[in-house]
């Protein structure tokens, strides 16, 4: 029997529901109502509305993954330390919002940030006014970085936790005091987990729907949002599918900038 | 040669991790421009000896001087020493240059061109390398400066280790097992080239290895370490001639070691005869090891030898045949290039100056050989 044969299972995987649906959503984008071919769709994502939701959407991604290298740099790297890494529970209450299906995390930041919620409960007994933080921008952006933080976190926690001990203490050993060893050594060398950590959050961030909705009230749409009622409200399929097609085309290519950025850091290390 | 100055001095060290005591009271001083080996089997203290003088491991109690100060809670970043790990430990991110000019890029352009007043950038990146280019040329890579260092064998990629190491003239280079991963061909040319290196250089060399080969070729003086205790101190030759108890005679070459009682000066008891040796000094009738290396018993006819053995079996080494020969209720170990076959009679004789007398160990020491 060949070995390719037991890859037969994961091709049928990959063309049932990745290969087909992209398809589909490609030739639905091509089609108007009656299955005639048609460009409208497409022309009609460039327009102003659409844009500015895009607009929107990227802001809010670029925010949320800079906000997420952020805190998630130093809690990956005190989590990977000699310190902190016998307390494999810290890392475990980083991991378990993950184990959780996003809608009942939303849904609890929602009780947390209403006008009648936790937070408000608080700041209201220490005598100051109520706080509006549903429906604010501030909300989705504190939605979003804290689902996502965890896809931070882990891939730089990976790359600094094999990272090999006797490296650092060569650049002790060399000299270099402990700022120096982390900006010339430890961050250069998990630089590759920032970078998987930057495409696991800014790429779900960027179409992130339903937490848009629930913590912004409504008030910021994102791609995310557009795409869905396109498909369950305003029931027009091929825009819908146009849209989809457009913001897959927009993740490919900054992938596609991504690991170019990736291997020139490689390259050019000399420049430190 | 070594200098009679006392560069480093280790005093009562003691480490412990947890519930292991890894070091017991170790004393210890070392020259300047001395090449000292730490020779041990693995686990015995020697590493952890040498990550203290680094600045790795902080020891629990006793001192560290270093050229007439305490060491002891310095960070390695500002000891001058410099070291070569055990797995190189190269910085994968960047080529072979800049891996060696690490060291001289954290250096302060005053310290780098100590003549120049106020140099400027460019003087400062020509004099990194300048330093650089003359490392390479050291350990022979010259033409490697722009490769990656993933892109090198094991054995170049020792030669950056060194080359990273050395650039910033320390005083002391620790070695932790650095020709361990290399084939054998390999390494001894790397013996040759390191003693010689150093000798060059005229810098202290602190060499730990569990290959006691590695440390006969190399070292000006051996430290034998078993259990995180000192067992001998000394050159190679009185080492290996003059073992002071039979872990050292055990671990140094290899040897015949036999229970004896010393009955008086110059003549000792063992395998069912008496014989004459050069040791005086241990009493009457008192229980000693009598050490013979293998290449020391000779064959001689079965009629003329002092002990008459039976060959129990044969191995061709190379340059001599190992034979196992069973006499007086004891297997000797011999070395010949004369072969006897499997099942002869033979006559073993020992002149007395290749039988070396040894205290017995004292007897914890003994059980704890006997653990490992």
């Amino acid at each position: 029997m060949k070995r390719s044969f037991f890859s037969g299972p994961y091709a049928l995987w990959m063309i049932m529901f990745t290969i087909f649906p992209i398809v589909f959503v490609a030739l639905y984008a091509f089609q108007d109502n009656t299955g005639a071919f048609t460009i409208d769709n497409i022309t009609r994502c460039f327009e102003g509305t659409y844009m500015k939701v895009l607009w929107r959407s990227v802001k809010l991604a670029l925010e949320c993954t800079v906000l997420c290298v952020l805190l998630g740099y130093p809690c990956a790297y005190f989590l990977a330390s000699k310190d902190f890494s016998k307390y494999k529970t810290l890392f475990v209450l980083i991991l378990l919002p993950m184990w959780m299906n996003f809608l009942l995390r939303t849904y609890a930041s929602m009780s947390l940030l209403e006008r009648n919620g936790i937070i408000n409960a608080i700041v209201t007994a220490l005598g100051f006014d109520r706080w509006n933080m549903i429906g604010t921008e501030g909300a989705v952006l504190y939605g979003m970085v804290y689902n996502y933080l965890p896809f931070m976190v882990l891939p730089i926690h990976t790359s600094l936790k094999k990272m090999d001990q006797r490296v650092i203490e060569a650049a002790q050993d060399l000299g270099a005091n402990p700022a120096r060893v982390f900006l010339k050594v430890t961050l250069p060398l998990s630089m590759s987990g920032v970078i998987s950590g930057i495409t696991m959050v800014f790429m779900p961030s960027v179409t992130t729907f339903a937490i848009s909705k629930l913590l912004g009230s409504g008030n910021f749409m994102l791609m995310g949002d557009v795409i869905e009622n396109q498909y369950m409200v305003a029931n027009d399929w091929s825009f819908g599918s146009s849209l989809s097609l457009f913001m897959t085309v927009l993740i490919l290519i900054s992938i596609g900038l991504l690991n170019r950025l990736d291997t020139n850091k490689s390259e050019r290390s000399d420049n430190w | 040669m070594p200098d009679d100055v006392k560069l480093i001095e280790l005093k009562h060290i003691c480490k412990s991790f947890g519930d292991t005591q890894v070091l017991k009271d170790i004393n210890l001083y070392i020259r300047r421009k001395e090449f000292v080996t730490l020779l041990g089997p693995s686990g015995c203290g020697k590493t952890t000896m040498l990550r203290i003088i680094g600045g790795f491991e902080n020891a629990d109690s006793g001192e560290l001087i270093f050229d007439g100060t305490d060491l002891s809670g310095i960070p390695p970043y500002k000891r001058r020493v410099n070291t070569v790990f055990q797995k190189y430990a190269l910085f994968t991110h960047m080529n072979v240059f800049n891996n060696i000019a690490f060291g001289l890029k954290l250096k302060s352009p005053a310290e780098l061109l100590p003549g120049v007043e106020k140099p400027t950038r460019r003087q400062v990146k020509r004099e990194i390398a300048r330093r650089v280019e003359k490392m390479l040329k050291l350990v022979k890579m010259e033409q490697y400066a722009n490769r990656s260092v993933d892109a090198l064998s094991g054995g170049q990629q020792q030669r950056i280790a060194i080359a990273r190491a050395l650039v910033n003239e320390p005083e002391v280079l620790l070695l932790d097992e650095p020709l361990g991963a290399l084939d054998l061909k390999l390494r001894r040319e790397m013996q040759l080239e390191l003693k010689s290196m150093q000798q060059q250089l005229g810098i202290t060399f602190i060499y730990v290895t569990h290959d006691q080969e590695e440390a006969l070729t190399m070292s000006d003086t051996i430290v034998v370490m078993n259990h995180g205790s000192i067992q001998q101190i000394g050159d190679g030759k009185s080492i290996y001639d003059e073992p002071k108890n039979a872990f050292v005679a055990n671990f140094i070459g290899e040897s015949n070691i036999l229970d004896a009682v010393m009955l008086k000066d110059f003549e000792v008891q063992a395998a069912g005869r008496v014989f004459e040796c050069v040791d005086e000094g241990f009493g009457e009738n008192v229980p000693v090891d009598m050490v013979v290396r293998p290449e020391d018993v000779m064959l001689v006819g079965a009629d003329v030898g002092m002990l008459t053995g039976m060959v129990e079996s044969v191995l061709f080494k190379g340059v001599h045949y190992e034979m196992m020969i069973s006499s007086g209720g004891f297997r000797w170990k011999v070395h010949s290039t004369t072969m006897f076959p499997v099942g002869s009679e033979v006559g073993m004789s020992i002149i007395p100056s290749n039988i070396h007398i040894m205290r017995k160990m004292a007897l914890e020491d003994k059980t704890a050989e006997a653990q490992a």
